[in-house]
C-alpha cells in the first residue's frame, strides 16, 4: 500500500457454470491451468508484480478450497509486514443481515469497512477469472496522467466478436463516451478487461449511493460505470496488448491451454522479469521413459512418461504408461492413462483415471470431450 | 516435537569433488536436477520431526544460505523451529585442522545453549531417506552410548573409496571405524549418521579437542570404541555418497530408473526443495526425450537420451545430450552433440560441435563457461 496507496479487490465468486464438473466443487478461479497454475495466480502474481501489496478477494461460490489457496499469500510474496491476501466471503455484520453478494458492486460494497481500514487512494478491481500478464502500475499512472476518475482496461477483439462483450466508445483522446453491454450492432471493438481503476472517495459515494437503490443490479457494468457517465465523470480506457482469455467453457479452457505449445506464444509464461506464482508442489521431476514419445508438449513436474504425447498439456503427477496416447488433449493433475489407452481432443480432469486400452474423444469431434468420471478399461 | 537436535555436517577433507566443489560446497550441489543434495538430510529430519537444525559450512556460504532461507519450505515450523547456518570462519576446507570437531568447538556456546537431550547428526554428502525418529527411539531402548547408521555395500573394492568402513561384531557392537581401502567387495559402509546423548556428544568433542587438533569426530568414536557402547544400525534402501566426481556422476545417472528412483522417494516421506517457481517445461515439434529426468522451465528442441536436465535449460534445434548431467540454466546450441559431461549451471555450450568424454572417464564443463 505505501508503494502506491492502490488496493485491490478480486471478484471470485463466480461459479463458472460452463465449465460443468470441473466448478461443482471449487469456484472458477480456483481451476487449474497451464499444468502447475490454478487461474487466480495470475491476478494474484500481476498484484505482486505490479507492487499492489494489499489484496482482498471475495468468495461466494464453493469457496473452501479457493479461500485456504489464497489466504497463504507467502505463495506470491503478499506476506511482507505490510501486506496480504485477505479473504472475503459475505459476512453477518452489526448492523446488517448476511447476505450473499448481489453483484459485483455489492461485493465491494459489503467491504467498505474493510477498505476503509486502509483508507486508500485508489482501488482496483479484478476478475478472478482471467489469465494475462499486467502491469497495473502503468495502468494506475495512465489513469493519474488522464486525471480520470476511473480508468477501465480494454482490449481489441475482432470486430464481428465485439457483440459478446462490454464495449467502450471513447473519443480520440481514449476518454469513454458511451458504454454499451454486449451491443447487437458495435461502434467499437474495444472490450472492457473488467479491470477498473477507481478514485476511491467517489467510489465509496457511489457505492452507498447504490446499496439503497432498489432498482439496481448492483454491477459495475449495468450500473456503477452508466451512472458515471450520465454524471460526466473523467472515465478512460487503458489499452492493453498481448494475451489475455477468460476460460468460461471447457472449449476455451482447452483453447488457452493449447495456446502454451506455441513457439512464441503471447502469454510467455517462462519470462523470468514477471513469473507467475503459485502453490510450491512437493514433486520429482519430470520422469520421462525408454520408450517415450513427446512431441510438442507442456509438462510439469511429478509427471510420468512411458507413452506416447503429442500437442498436449500435462498437468502436476499426470501418468502416462506404456502404449498410451495422449493427442490434443489436457491432463489435469494426478490424472492416469493406464497401458494403450488412446485419448484424443480431450480435456480429463483431476484425479481421473482412465483404464488399460480405453479410447477417449475423438479428432473430429466438434467439442472438446470433457472426462470428469473414471474409464474404465479392459481387465 | 523431537527430543532431538540436527546437525547437518560438512564433508570433510576427504571428500574431494573436482570441479564442482571449486564453487560450492557438496551440500550445495545440484541433484537430480531440482534437488540439492543437502534437500535429504533436512527432508529426513524435518519428516523426523526435528525441527532445530544446525548446518555447518565451511567456505562458499552463498549458495547454501539463499537454498536454505528460513527453512519455511522444508516445513520447519518458522516459530519453535529453527535451521541455522553455522559458518566456521577459522576453518579452510583442505586445511588440516579444518576438521568438524574445530567446526563444533568454534560454536560450541551455542550448541550449549540448546536444550534438548539429544542430537542427530547427518552428513550433507550422502543421499539416502531414513527415519531418525525410529533410529532415536531404538536408540534409547537399546541402552547404547551411541547408535550409528551404516549401509552393507559389495563395491567398496571400487566404491566408496573415501568413506569409512566399520568393523562390527555379531551384536552388532562397533569394534572400530577405518578408512575404506578398498581391499574387500563387502563392507559396512559408515553413514556418518549419529544420534546420542547432548551431553555425550560435546564430552567427545571436547576431548577429542584436547587430544588432538587434527582429530574428526570419526576418530574420537574410533577411539572409545572399547570403552563406549557403539551400535551399529543397517540401513536399507538406497544410498548414494558423493565423495569424489565419479559418483556424483553415478548417484544422478543411477536415479534416471525409475525403479531406482522408488527406492529412494517414497510419497510418505517428501523430499523438500526450494522452488524457483519456474513454469512447465515446454518440448517443442521435433524434439526426442527418452529416459530422462527433466526439470522445470525448460525449452526442448533437440534430442536428450539419458540424462538429468536441470531448470530453466535452453536445448536447442539438432543438438544431442546423452549421458549427461546437467544443472541449471545451461544452454546448448544448434547442433552441438554432447555426452558423457557433467554440465556446471550457466554454462553455454555453443559453437564445440562436439564435446564428447568416455563414458568410464565423464567431463566436467565449467560454471558460466561458454564453449
Amino acid at each position: 500500500m505505501k508503494q502506491n496507496n492502490m488496493l485491490a479487490m478480486i471478484l471470485a465468486g463466480g461459479r463458472g457454470s460452463r465449465l460443468h464438473e470441473l466448478t461443482k466443487k471449487v469456484a472458477k478461479p480456483a481451476v487449474s491451468y497451464g499444468g502447475k497454475y490454478r487461474i487466480i495466480d495470475f491476478p494474484l502474481s500481476n498484484c505482486a508484480n505490479s507492487g499492489v501489496d494489499v489484496v482482498g478477494v471475495l468468495t461466494q461460490y464453493e469457496s473452501i478450497l479457493l479461500n485456504s489457496y489464497v489466504a497463504a499469500g507467502r505463495r506470491w510474496g503478499l506476506d511482507a509486514k505490510d501486506s496480504g491476501v485477505y479473504v472475503l466471503p459475505p459476512r453477518e455484520k452489526s448492523d446488517a443481515n448476511l447476505d450473499v453478494y448481489r453483484g459485483t458492486a455489492d461485493a465491494i460494497s459489503q467491504n467498505i469497512d474493510f477498505i476503509d481500514t486502509y483508507s486508500p487512494e485508489y482501488l482496483l478491481i479484478l476478475s478472478g477469472d482471467h489469465i494475462y500478464k499486467m502491469n497495473y502500475a502503468k495502468m494506475l499512472s495512465y489513469h493519474k496522467e488522464c486525471k480520470a476518475d476511473a480508468t477501465i482496461a480494454v482490449i481489441e477483439v475482432p470486430m464481428k466478436e465485439a457483440s459478446r462483450f462490454g464495449i467502450m466508445n471513447t473519443d480520440n483522446t481514449g476518454r469513454i463516451v458511451e458504454f454499451e453491454e454486449k451491443p447487437e450492432h458495435p461502434k467499437s471493438n474495444l472490450a472492457s478487461m473488467g479491470i477498473y481503476i477507481f478514485n476511491w472517495k467517489l467510489l465509496r459515494r457511489m457505492l452507498i449511493a447504490d446499496m439503497k437503490n432498489p432498482d439496481s443490479n448492483h454491477d459495475f457494468g449495468k450500473d456503477i460505470i452508466p451512472t458515471l457517465l450520465n454524471d460526466g465523470k473523467n472515465l478512460y480506457a487503458y489499452k492493453y496488448k498481448g494475451y489475455w482469455k477468460d476460460v468460461g467453457t471447457i472449449d476455451s479452457l482447452w483453447e488457452a491451454n493449447m495456446d502454451l505449445l506455441d513457439k512464441n506464444n503471447e502469454l510467455d509464461l517462462n519470462d523470468k522479469t514477471w513469473k507467475i506464482y503459485t502453490e510450491d508442489v512437493t514433486a520429482l521431476p519430470q520422469y520421462i521413459g525408454a520408450e517415450a514419445v513427446i512431441d510438442r508438449a507442456f509438462i510439469t513436474q511429478g509427471c510420468v512418461i512411458d507413452g506416447e504425447v503429442k500437442n498436449s498439456v500435462l498437468f502436476t503427477g499426470a501418468k502416462v504408461a506404456k502404449g498410451a496416447k495422449i493427442v490434443d488433449s489436457v491432463l489435469m493433475p494426478g490424472t492416469e492413462v493406464a497401458e494403450g489407452a488412446v485419448v484424443t481432443r480431450a480435456l480429463v480432469a483431476d484425479g481421473i483415471k482412465i483404464g488399460k486400452n480405453a479410447v477417449v474423444g475423438s479428432a473430429d469431434s466438434q467439442n472438446i470431450e470433457l472426462v470428469a468420471k473414471r474409464v474404465k478399461g479392459d481387465e | 516435537m523431537s527430543k532431538a537436535f540436527g546437525i547437518i555436517n560438512f564433508a570433510g577433507n576427504h571428500i574431494q569433488v573436482d570441479g564442482l566443489q571449486a564453487y560450492r560446497p557438496v551440500g550445495a550441489f545440484s541433484f537430480l536436477g531440482r534437488y540439492r543434495t543437502i534437500d535429504f538430510p533436512i527432508s529426513n529430519m524435518s519428516n523426523s520431526g526435528i525441527d532445530n537444525i544446525e548446518v555447518y559450512v565451511r567456505r562458499k556460504p552463498r549458495s547454501l544460505t539463499e537454498h536454505l532461507g528460513t527453512g519455511r519450505h522444508y516445513n520447519i515450523n518458522s516459530k519453535r523451529g529453527q535451521l541455522n547456518i553455522m559458518y566456521t570462519e577459522l576453518n579452510q576446507v583442505g586445511d588440516i585442522y579444518s576438521t568438524d570437531v574445530a567446526a563444533y568447538i568454534e560454536n560450541m556456546d551455542c550448541i550449549e545453549r540448546i536444550h534438548l537431550p539429544y542430537v542427530v547428526i547427518a552428513p550433507s554428502y550422502m543421499i539416502y531417506t531414513a527415519d531418525y525418529s525410529t533410529f532415536l527411539e531404538e536408540h534409547i531402548a537399546s541402552g547404547a552410548d551411541i547408535s550409528m547408521m551404516y549401509h552393507s555395500v559389495d563395491n567398496a573394492k571400487e566404491a566408496f573409496l573415501s568413506c569409512s568402513v566399520l568393523n562390527i561384531n555379531k551384536q552388532k557392537g562397533v569394534l572400530s571405524i577405518e578408512p575404506n581401502h578398498g581391499n574387500a567387495k563387502s563392507r559396512n559402509i559408515s553413514m556418518d549418521t549419529y544420534v546420542m546423548k547432548t551431553e555425550l556428544f560435546i564430552d567427545l568433542v571436547t576431548k577429542a579437542h584436547k587430544l588432538s587438533s587434527m582429530y574428526t569426530f570419526s576418530d574420537i568414536l574410533n577411539e572409545e570404541c572399547e570403552n563406549l557402547d557403539i551400535r551399529a544400525v543397517a540401513h536399507r534402501g538406497y544410498f548414494a555418497a558423493i565423495c569424489d566426481f565419479n559418483s556424483y556422476y553415478h548417484a544422478n545417472m543411477d536415479l534416471i530408473d525409475l525403479k531406482h528412483a522408488s527406492d529412494l522417494f517414497d510419497p510418505e516421506w517428501p523430499i523438500y526443495t526450494r522452488t524457483n517457481d519456474s513454469c512447465p517445461t515446454q518440448y517443442f515439434e521435433g524434439s526426442k526425450v527418452k529416459s530422462s529426468v527433466v526439470s522445470n522451465g525448460c525449452l526442448i528442441e533437440g534430442t536428450v537420451e539419458n540424462s538429468i536436465i536441470g531448470r530453466g535449460c535452453v536445448i536447442k534445434d539438432g543438438a544431442v545430450i546423452k549421458n549427461c548431467v546437467i544443472s541449471a540454466d545451461v544452454v546448448i546450441g544448434r547442433g552441438v552433440h554432447a555426452e558423457n559431461l557433467v554440465v556446471d549451471k550457466h554454462a553455454r555450450l555453443i559453437r564445440g560441435k562436439r564435446i564428447i568424454a568416455a563414458p568410464e572417464k565423464p567431463g566436467y564443463i565449467k560454471r558460466g563457461d561458454s564453449l
